[in-house]
């Protein structure tokens, strides 16, 4: 299977773009299919989210995403966005499969 | 990175802030002096924690304040740094959440933006960089790292 995975902070421009570039790292190490990936503020991603299978976000922002998460997209709170290590263990275990 | 930083005068130095709102005034005085963005910046930032906590603080120790990107706001597309010899603390409840090394982002331009976060992960994710970085106290420090480091 193939995932679509958004990366999601306040502004849009600093700490989610450092998940995606964490992601870009982890998608290539791992060799995980991944079809759409797209990094955006709070504000637009409460909406676009719903069309996504994995949220990325930072920890204390994923109760912003209960709507989308009652609809099945895994979101995943990130304590450390620059960690390859934690983000590859969450996605492993958030119960998509990206092999 | 850091060798821009000191030739940009984008570099700032002080002992302690009496809480983190006067801290992010003080990390942004830099970009403020150069025109890089206006005084609203700071407090579209401190805004910007009231609302949604400090998730900008990256790893204990080191913070990345910014806010929307353009905006009418911000001029230029850059990274500013600031050092506190006494780290400060954000949130009181969470031990974690303190930084005595700031970058502060501003940008108006996606793709150069891009760069400079590039190269900020690359600075931030080099274990022995961030500990000597931990330790300087002017840009003379700055500028032996960058020749030590080759960035």
């Amino acid at each position: 299977m193939s995932a679509s995975i958004l990366c999601c902070c306040a502004n849009g421009s600093g700490t989610s773009l450092m998940m995606a570039m964490t992601l870009e790292k982890v998608v290539k190490a791992q060799g995980y299919k991944v079809t759409k990936t797209h990094h955006c503020s709070l504000s637009e991603g409460k909406n676009s989210s719903m069309g996504y299978d994995i949220v990325l976000c930072p920890q204390n922002f994923t109760n912003m995403f209960d709507m989308a998460a009652k609809k099945g997209v895994k979101i995943i709170g990130m304590r450390n966005v620059m960690s390859a290590k934690e983000m590859t263990e969450k996605l492993e275990n958030c119960g998509v499969d990206l092999k | 990175m850091l060798k821009e930083f000191v030739e940009k005068k984008h570099t700032i130095f002080v002992d302690e802030c009496k809480d983190w709102q006067e801290a992010i005034r003080t990390c942004v005085k830099p970009l403020l002096a150069d025109g890089t963005v206006t005084a609203q910046y700071p407090e579209d930032i401190i805004d910007n924690v009231g609302k949604y906590g400090p998730y900008f603080v990256l790893i204990p120790g080191v913070a990345m304040p910014h806010a929307q990107e353009g905006g009418g706001k911000v001029f230029k597309t850059t990274i500013s740094f600031m050092k506190t010899q006494k780290p400060v603390q954000f949130d009181p409840d969470d031990p974690d959440s303190y930084a005595d090394l700031f970058f502060t982002l501003a940008s108006c331009n996606h793709d150069e933006h891009l760069e400079h976060m590039a190269a900020l992960m690359e600075v931030l994710q080099n274990e022995d960089l961030l500990e000597d970085l931990h330790q300087v106290t002017c840009d003379q420090d700055l500028l032996k790292l960058a020749d030590q480091y080759g960035l």
